[in-house]
C-alpha cells in the first residue's frame, strides 16, 4: 500500500533524497570532519605522530567491521565482536608464550567457533540474530571477566615485539583486499546482498540461505579472532574490559560511513572505511581539543543523529522501526 | 472451542514448571546454602526491579521497535530523583525520577518521529547524549540517597511500588486502547495506519509509557544501591539487557494471554539461576555467563521462528 | 435498483509522479446495485476506490455519497460516513483478540472516558459473529489462533457489521476459497437488498458477469463505458478493457497434439503432513500438464514439492535419469524452474536490480574460476530481458518499480538464462494484465515446442483448459480427477472433480 502524502518535493530535498547524493554523502562527511578538526587544532591532527596514533586505532576496528558489514548487508546483527575480542585476545596471549602462529590460528579459531555459534542459534532455531547476539554477547562477556577475575592476562614478549605499522597496515590491508574481491567478484557478494534484500525469493532462486547465513556469522568471528591478535600486539595484556563496547563502536562506525541498517542491496564496500575512519577521526579530534570526556561523547552523540538522520534511505525501509 | 494449549493456564504452567526447575536444580546441589523462604524473598525482591523495567520495554518491544537508551535514562533519572529529593524530600525523588524518566521517554519519541529513523540508531545516539548528561547534572561526583527517603530499598516499599507498576500495565493493556493499538501497530502498521490510528502518537506513548516505567526501576534502583555512578563510555549498555529478558518472556508468552504474570515470573528464574550459581560457589563475575546462557536456552525454547520464517 | 443516485463521482483525478493513475472519471452508482470496476492492471480501478476510502488522498474532483461530500483522511472516517472496504491482502491483525480486530478504530462506544469496557466490547463481537453465522469464531480468542479462511469472515464482519451505504470488494475473492466465495456473495446480494450498494473488484469475469447488475470499465485510468451484465459477455469485456479485438491469439488453439511417450520427471507417492496426501504423477516431454483445483486443495504445495522446497516431504520426485530431487539448488542445477504464486516473496528480490535478479541462479554458469565480471553478468541479463520484452529503464532498476507484469517477465527471463527443462509455473498470470497474459501463453507455448514441460498449476479454469494437454485436478490434497486437453471439455466438468 501506499503513502497518504502526495510529496511535491522542492528542489534542495530532492537533491538531499537522491542516491547519488547518499551515497556521497559519507565521503563528504569525512572531509568536512577532517576540515574542521584540521582548523580547529591549528593543523597538529596531520602531524606524522598524530596521524600514526590515530592510524594505530583504527586497525582493528577496521577488521572487525568488514566481517559485521558482511552480517549488516545480510540484514543481521551482531552484538558480539566486543566480547569475542576480549576471549580471543586472551587465547592469543596465553598461547603467545607456546608458538605465534599458534596463537594467530588459536585467536582466529576461537573467533570463528563463537561465530558458529552465534550462527547455529540464528539459523537453526530461527532465533533473531539481535536477541542470539544480545545472550552470547553476556555469556562471553562474562567468560572474559572469569578468566580475568584474579588478573590481567600478560601476552609474551616475543608477540609485543612485533608490534610494528606495517604489520599492522598488512593485515588490515590484507583483509580489506580479500573481502572486497570476495564481495565484488564471486558468487559470495551476491548471495549475500540477495539474502538481505529478500531471503525467501533468494532461497527460492538456489541460494543456499542458512548455508550463508551461518558462514558469514562465522567469518566474522573469525575477523575478530585475528584483530584480536592485532590487539594484543599493541596492548600486550588483557583486563576483563578487552573490546568492551566494541560492538556499538561498529555499528556507529558503519552507520556513519553510510550503511544502510536494513543491509540488501545498497550497501557500499567504502563504507567500511569510510565509517571506521570518520569515527576514529572525530574521536581523536574531540579528545586533541581536550574536551572532557562526557562533551566529548556528548558531541558524538548530536554528530552521529545528525548523520544518521541525513544519510538514512528512508524508502528502503518500508516501515520505521 | 479454544485449545486448551493456547489457554493462559498452560502458559502458567509452563512458567511454573520452569521455577520448579530451576529451584529444585539447586537446591539438590546446595541444599543448604539456596533457597530458604528467605532467599527467595531476597531474589524475588532483586527480580522486580527488572520487571519493571521489562513490563515498560513491552510496549515498545510488540511495535517492532527498540531502545538501547533505557539503560542511560536509569541513571539520569535516579541522579536527577536523588538530587531533588535533597531538596524536597520523597516528593522531590520521586518527581525526579518520574518526571525526568517519562520527559526523557518523551523527548525519544519525538526524535524518533521526527527522524524517521530506525529506533534502534536513534536511541544508541541518545544514549550516548544521555549518559553524558547524566555525568554533567551529577557534576562528576557520586550521588546519594539519603538514609531517611530508603523507604524502597526493601520490603514492603519495593513490593508496593513494584506491584502498582505491574497493576497499571495491566490495566493498560487491557482496559484502554493503547495495548491493542501497539499491538496493532507491531503487526501491520501500514493497516494500523489506514484503520485511523495515529501511529506516530502511539509510538510516543509508548516510549513515554516505557521510560514512565523507567522513571519506576530509576526510584528502585537507586534505593536498592542507595548510590549512583554517572559514568561515560557506554557503561550503560548493560542495564538495558536485564529487563529486555522479561520482555522477552512476555513476548514469548503473550499468546498465552497475559504477558505480565510471565514479564515476572521470568524475571525471577533468571534470579534463581544467577543466585544458584553463586550459592554454588561461582564468583561473581561468573553472573553474565549464566544470564547469557539460560537467557540463550529460554529464547530457544519460547521464541523459536517457524520453519522457512525470515528471520533477521 | 432504484433510480436513486447513491455515489455520484465527478471528475477524479490522481497523478503518480508522471502516471495519470486516474484521468477525470465521472461515474454515478445507483442505491441497490452491485457495480463491477473491470480493467486491467494499472488501469486506475483500485486506485479510484483506495481515494473513496482513504487510503490515497483524493487528487481531484468530487465524490458525493447521497447528498454529502466525501473526502477523509483515512478508513475509519470513511467507515463513518458509510464507506467500507473489504482488501485483497490480510486485513486483520496478528497479536489482538478476534473483537479488538472487528472493532479496531471503532472503540468510541465502548470507552467509558480513558477506559475501555472490554467485557461489552467481545459481547458484541459474539453477537455478530453469530448473526453472520460464523459460530465456530469465538470473539474472546486470539485471530492467531484461526486460519486464513476464518479470519478473512472476521474482516467481512468488520468491514460489513455498520451496515456501510458503499461496501467495496477489492479483489478479495482470489483469496478465498469456495465456500468463503459463496459467503461473501450472501453479504453482497443482502447489501443490495437492502437498498445499498457494492463496488466490486475482480479481474475474474465470469464472476463479474454472474453476480453484479452493472459494469463500469476504466482503461489506463480513463473511464470507458458503463454497461448492463445482461447486455455483455466475456468476450466483449475483453475488447472493451483492451480496447482491440484480443482475438484467437489468447489462449492456445490446437487440439489433439500428440504427448510425447517420454517421461522427464516422475513423483511417486509425495506426502506432506497436513497438506498433500500420496500424490502420483508423471511429467511428460514437451506437454504442459495443468493443475487446478480450489485454493486449499494442495496444488500449490505439489508445486514446491517438485522444487524441492517443502519441509516434511515424503515419497520421490525423480527425473528420467533416476536424480532425486530433495533440495532447491539441486532442483535448479537439475534443470527445474520454479515461478511461485507469491511472486513478491518467493520469486522476486524486490530491492535488488532487475539484473541481480536475472543472474542470481545462473552465478555459477556465469562465473570463470570462481570470478564474477559485470560485463558478463549485464549482457546475460539484458538478453534475456530484452527477450521477454520486459518494460524497463535499464538493468540496474530496482524490481520493486516494476508493474506486476513486468516483475514476472523477469522472473521468466531468470529462468530462460538458466535454460530450465522443467518449468513449474504457479499461477504464472495470478494479476497479470491481458496483454503480458498473452505473451506468457506464446512463450508457454514456444517452450514446450523446444522439448521442454511446463508444470502449470492455475486457479483459473479457462487457463487450465485453454493451455494445458492434461489437467489434474486436486481435492483435499489428492488428485481427484485427470482429463486430457479437448475441446468438449467444460468448465463444470472440472469443477464437478473440485468440489
Amino acid at each position: 500500500m501506499a503513502n497518504n502524502k502526495d510529496t511535491k518535493p522542492s528542489k534542495i530535498s530532492e537533491i538531499l533524497a537522491s542516491d547519488t547524493f547518499k551515497g556521497l554523502l559519507p565521503f563528504i562527511g569525512l572531509v568536512v570532519i577532517l576540515a574542521v578538526m584540521y582548523w580547529l587544532t591549528n593543523g597538529r591532527i596531520m602531524q606524522p605522530k598524530r596521524l600514526r596514533l590515530l592510524l594505530s586505532q583504527v586497525y582493528y576496528p577496521m577488521i572487525v567491521a568488514v566481517g559485521v558489514f558482511f552480517l549488516m548487508t545480510l540484514g543481521s546483527i551482531d552484538f558480539t565482536e566486543g566480547s569475542t575480542l576480549g576471549v580471543a585476545s586472551i587465547v592469543v596471549s596465553v598461547l603467545s608464550f607456546y608458538n605465534i602462529p599458534l596463537a594467530i590460528i588459536g585467536g582466529i579459531l576461537t573467533g570463528a567457533a563463537i561465530g558458529a555459534i552465534n550462527g547455529f542459534f540464528h539459523v537453526k532455531f530461527r532465533l533473531q540474530s539481535f536477541i542470539v547476539t544480545i545472550c552470547t554477547m553476556y555469556l562471553f562477556r562474562g567468560v572474559c571477566a572469569y578468566l580475568t577475575t584474579e588478573t590481567a592476562i600478560p601476552a609474551s614478549a616475543a608477540i609485543k615485539a612485533l608490534d610494528s605499522d606495517g604489520l599492522k597496515i598488512g593485515i588490515t590491508v590484507g583483509v580489506l583486499a580479500v573481502a572486497f574481491f570476495l564481495f565484488k567478484f564471486t558468487r559470495i557478494g551476491n548471495d549475500v546482498k540477495a539474502v538481505g534484500s529478500g531471503e525467501t525469493a533468494a532461497r527460492f532462486s538456489g541460494v543456499r540461505t542458512d548455508r550463508v547465513k551461518f558462514f558469514a556469522f562465522v567469518a566474522a568471528g573469525a575477523l575478530t579472532g585475528l584483530a584480536a591478535f592485532v590487539n594484543v600486539i599493541k596492548v600486550g595484556s588483557i583486563t576483563a574490559t578487552a573490546g568492551n563496547q566494541l560492538e556499538t563502536q561498529i555499528l556507529i562506525s558503519l552507520v556513519l560511513g553510510g550503511l544502510p541498517i536494513t543491509g540488501g542491496a545498497k550497501v557500499r564496500f567504502s563504507n567500511i572505511i569510510v565509517g571506521t575512519l570518520m569515527y576514529t577521526v572525530l574521536n581523536n579530534g574531540l579528545v586533541m581539543l581536550g574536551f572532557e570526556s562526557a562533551t566529548q561523547q556528548l558531541i558524538k552523540g548530536i554528530v552521529f543523529l545528525i548523520f544518521v538522520a541525513l544519510t538514512i534511505d528512508r524508502k528502503a525501509l518500508k516501515v520505521i522501526k | 472451542m479454544q485449545n486448551f494449549k493456547n489457554s493462559k493456564l498452560f502458559g502458567f504452567m509452563i512458567l511454573g514448571a520452569m521455577v520448579l526447575f530451576f529451584y529444585g536444580l539447586f537446591k539438590f546441589l546446595t541444599p543448604t546454602n539456596f533457597g530458604s523462604p528467605a532467599n527467595l524473598f531476597s531474589y524475588f525482591q532483586s527480580s522486580i526491579i527488572y520487571s519493571v523495567g521489562g513490563c515498560g520495554l513491552y510496549f515498545i518491544v510488540v511495535m517492532g521497535l527498540f531502545d538501547f537508551a533505557v539503560g542511560a535514562n536509569i541513571v539520569l533519572s535516579s541522579i536527577v530523583g536523588v538530587i531533588l529529593s535533597e531538596k524536597l524530600g520523597y516528593i522531590g525523588f520521586i518527581i525526579g525520577c518520574l518526571g525526568c524518566g517519562t520527559l526523557i521517554g518523551i523527548l525519544i519519541g519525538f526524535l524518533y518521529n521526527k527522524l524517521n529513523v530506525p529506533s534502534m540508531i536513534v536511541t544508541v545516539g541518545l544514549m550516548l547524549v544521555f549518559e553524558s548528561l547524566a555525568v554533567f547534572v551529577a557534576g562528576g561526583v557520586k550521588q546519594t540517597l539519603a538514609p531517611e527517603l530508603r523507604f524502597f530499598s526493601g520490603a514492603p516499599g519495593n513490593i508496593i511500588l513494584a506491584a502498582l507498576a505491574f497493576a497499571l500495565m495491566w490495566f493498560i493493556l487491557n482496559y484502554t486502547r493503547i495495548g491493542t493499538y501497539c499491538n496493532a501497530i507491531g503487526s501491520n502498521e501500514f493497516t494500523a495506519k489506514n484503520m485511523g490510528i495515529d501511529v506516530k502518537k502511539y509510538k510516543l506513548i509508548g516510549f513515554a509509557l516505557l521510560h514512565f516505567f523507567v522513571g519506576i526501576m530509576a526510584i528502585l534502583t537507586v534505593s536498592y544501591g542507595t548510590t549512583m555512578t554517572a559514568l561515560t563510555g557506554m557503561s550503560t549498555m548493560s542495564r538495558n539487557f536485564q529487563p529486555l529478558m522479561g520482555t522477552f518472556f512476555g513476548v514469548a508468552f503473550r499468546k498465552y494471554g497475559n504477558p505480565i504474570s510471565a514479564i515476572v515470573i521470568g524475571e525471577f528464574i533468571i534470579a534463581i539461576i544467577f543466585n544458584g550459581f553463586v550459592a554454588l560457589g561461582a564468583p561473581t563475575t561468573i553472573q553474565n555467563v549464566v544470564t547469557g546462557a539460560a537467557l540463550l536456552i529460554i529464547v530457544t525454547l519460547t521464541a523459536r521462528g517457524s520453519r522457512g520464517s525470515v528471520v533477521k | 435498483m432504484s433510480d436513486k443516485i447513491l455515489l455520484n463521482a465527478e471528475h477524479i483525478d490522481k497523478q503518480f509522479g508522471i502516471t495519470h493513475a486516474v484521468n477525470d472519471v465521472s461515474l454515478t452508482i445507483n442505491a441497490g446495485e452491485i457495480r463491477a470496476l473491470i480493467g486491467e492492471n494499472g488501469s486506475g480501478k483500485s486506485t479510484f476506490c483506495q481515494m473513496l476510502c482513504g487510503i490515497y488522498t483524493i487528487g481531484g474532483g468530487t465524490f458525493t455519497l447521497d447528498g454529502k461530500v466525501v473526502n477523509v483522511k483515512n478508513q475509519v472516517e470513511a467507515n463513518n460516513l458509510g464507506i467500507s472496504i473489504i482488501v485483497q491482502e490480510m486485513g486483520t491483525l496478528s497479536g489482538l483478540s478476534v473483537a479488538e480486530n472487528i472493532f479496531l478504530g471503532h472503540e468510541e462506544p465502548f470507552m467509558r472516558g480513558l477506559i475501555k469496557d472490554t467485557r461489552a466490547m467481545i459481547r458484541e463481537a459474539q453477537r455478530l459473529l453469530d448473526e453472520y453465522g460464523f459460530k465456530n469464531i469465538r470473539a474472546g480468542a486470539m485471530i492467531d489462533n484461526y486460519n486464513f479462511e476464518d479470519r478473512k469472515l472476521v474482516e467481512i464482519v468488520k468491514a460489513t457489521y455498520m451496515k456501510p451505504k458503499i461496501l467495496i470488494v477489492d479483489e478479495t475473492t482470489t483469496a478465498l476459497s469456495q465456500n468463503g466465495r459463496l459467503e461473501l456473495y450472501k453479504i453482497m446480494d443482502a447489501v443490495r437488498a437492502d437498498g445499498r450498494s457494492v463496488i466490486f473488484i475482480s479481474h475474474d469475469l465470469g464472476e463479474v458477469l454472474e453476480h453484479c447488475d452493472t459494469i463500469s470499465i476504466l482503461r489506463d485510468g480513463e473511464y470507458i463505458d458503463t454497461v448492463k451484465s445482461s447486455d455483455v459477455d466475456e468476450d466483449s469485456l475483453k475488447r472493451l478493457m483492451v480496447g482491440r479485438d484480443i482475438g484467437t491469439a489468447y489462449y492456445r488453439t490446437d487440439y489433439g497434439k500428440e504427448i510425447s511417450g517420454e517421461v522427464v520427471l516422475s513423483v511417486n507417492g509425495v506426502t506432506i503432513p497436513g497438506q498433500i496426501e500420496d500424490v502420483n504423477f508423471e511429467l511428460h516431454r514437451g506437454e504442459i500438464l495443468g493443475f487446478g483445483g480450489l485454493s486449499e486443495c494442495g496444488m500449490h504445495e505439489v508445486g514446491k514439492a517438485v522444487f524441492g522446497a517443502s519441509w516434511d516431504r515424503q515419497g520421490s520426485v525423480k527425473l528420467a535419469d533416476g536424480t532425486e530431487i530433495t533440495s532447491i539448488p539441486q532442483a535448479i542445477k537439475h534443470s527445474i524452474a520454479y515461478a511461485s504464486k507469491d511472486r513478491d516473496n518467493e520469486s522476486i528480490i524486490l530491492n535488488e536490480s532487475i539484473r541481480n535478479n536475472t543472474v542470481l541462479p545462473s552465478l555459477d554458469d556465469l562465473a570463470e574460476a570462481h570470478i564474477l565480471k559485470a560485463g558478463k553478468l549485464n549482457k546475460f541479463a539484458q538478453e534475456f530481458v530484452d527477450k521477454m520484452q520486459t518494460k524497463m529503464q535499464h538493468i540496474h532498476q530496482f524490481v520493486s518499480e516494476l508493474s506486476g507484469g513486468n516483475k514476472q517477465k523477469v522472473v521468466l527471463a531468470r529462468w530462460l538464462g538458466k535454460g530450465s527443462d522443467i518449468l513449474v509455473l504457479d499461477s504464472p498470470t495470478r494479476g497479470i494484465d491481458v496483454k503480458v497474459k498473452q505473451a506468457i501463453y506464446a512463450l508457454m507455448s514456444e517452450l514446450t515446442a523446444q522439448g521442454k514441460s511446463i508444470v502449470m498449476i492455475s486457479e483459473e479454469i479457462p487457463e487450465l483448459l485453454g493451455m494445458s494437454d492434461r489437467i489434474l485436478i486436486m481435492k483435499d490434497g489428492r488428485i481427484n480427477g485427470e482429463f486430457a486437453r479437448s475441446e468438449s471439455l467444460s468448465e463444470e466438468d472440472l469443477i464437478a472433480k473440485m468440489v
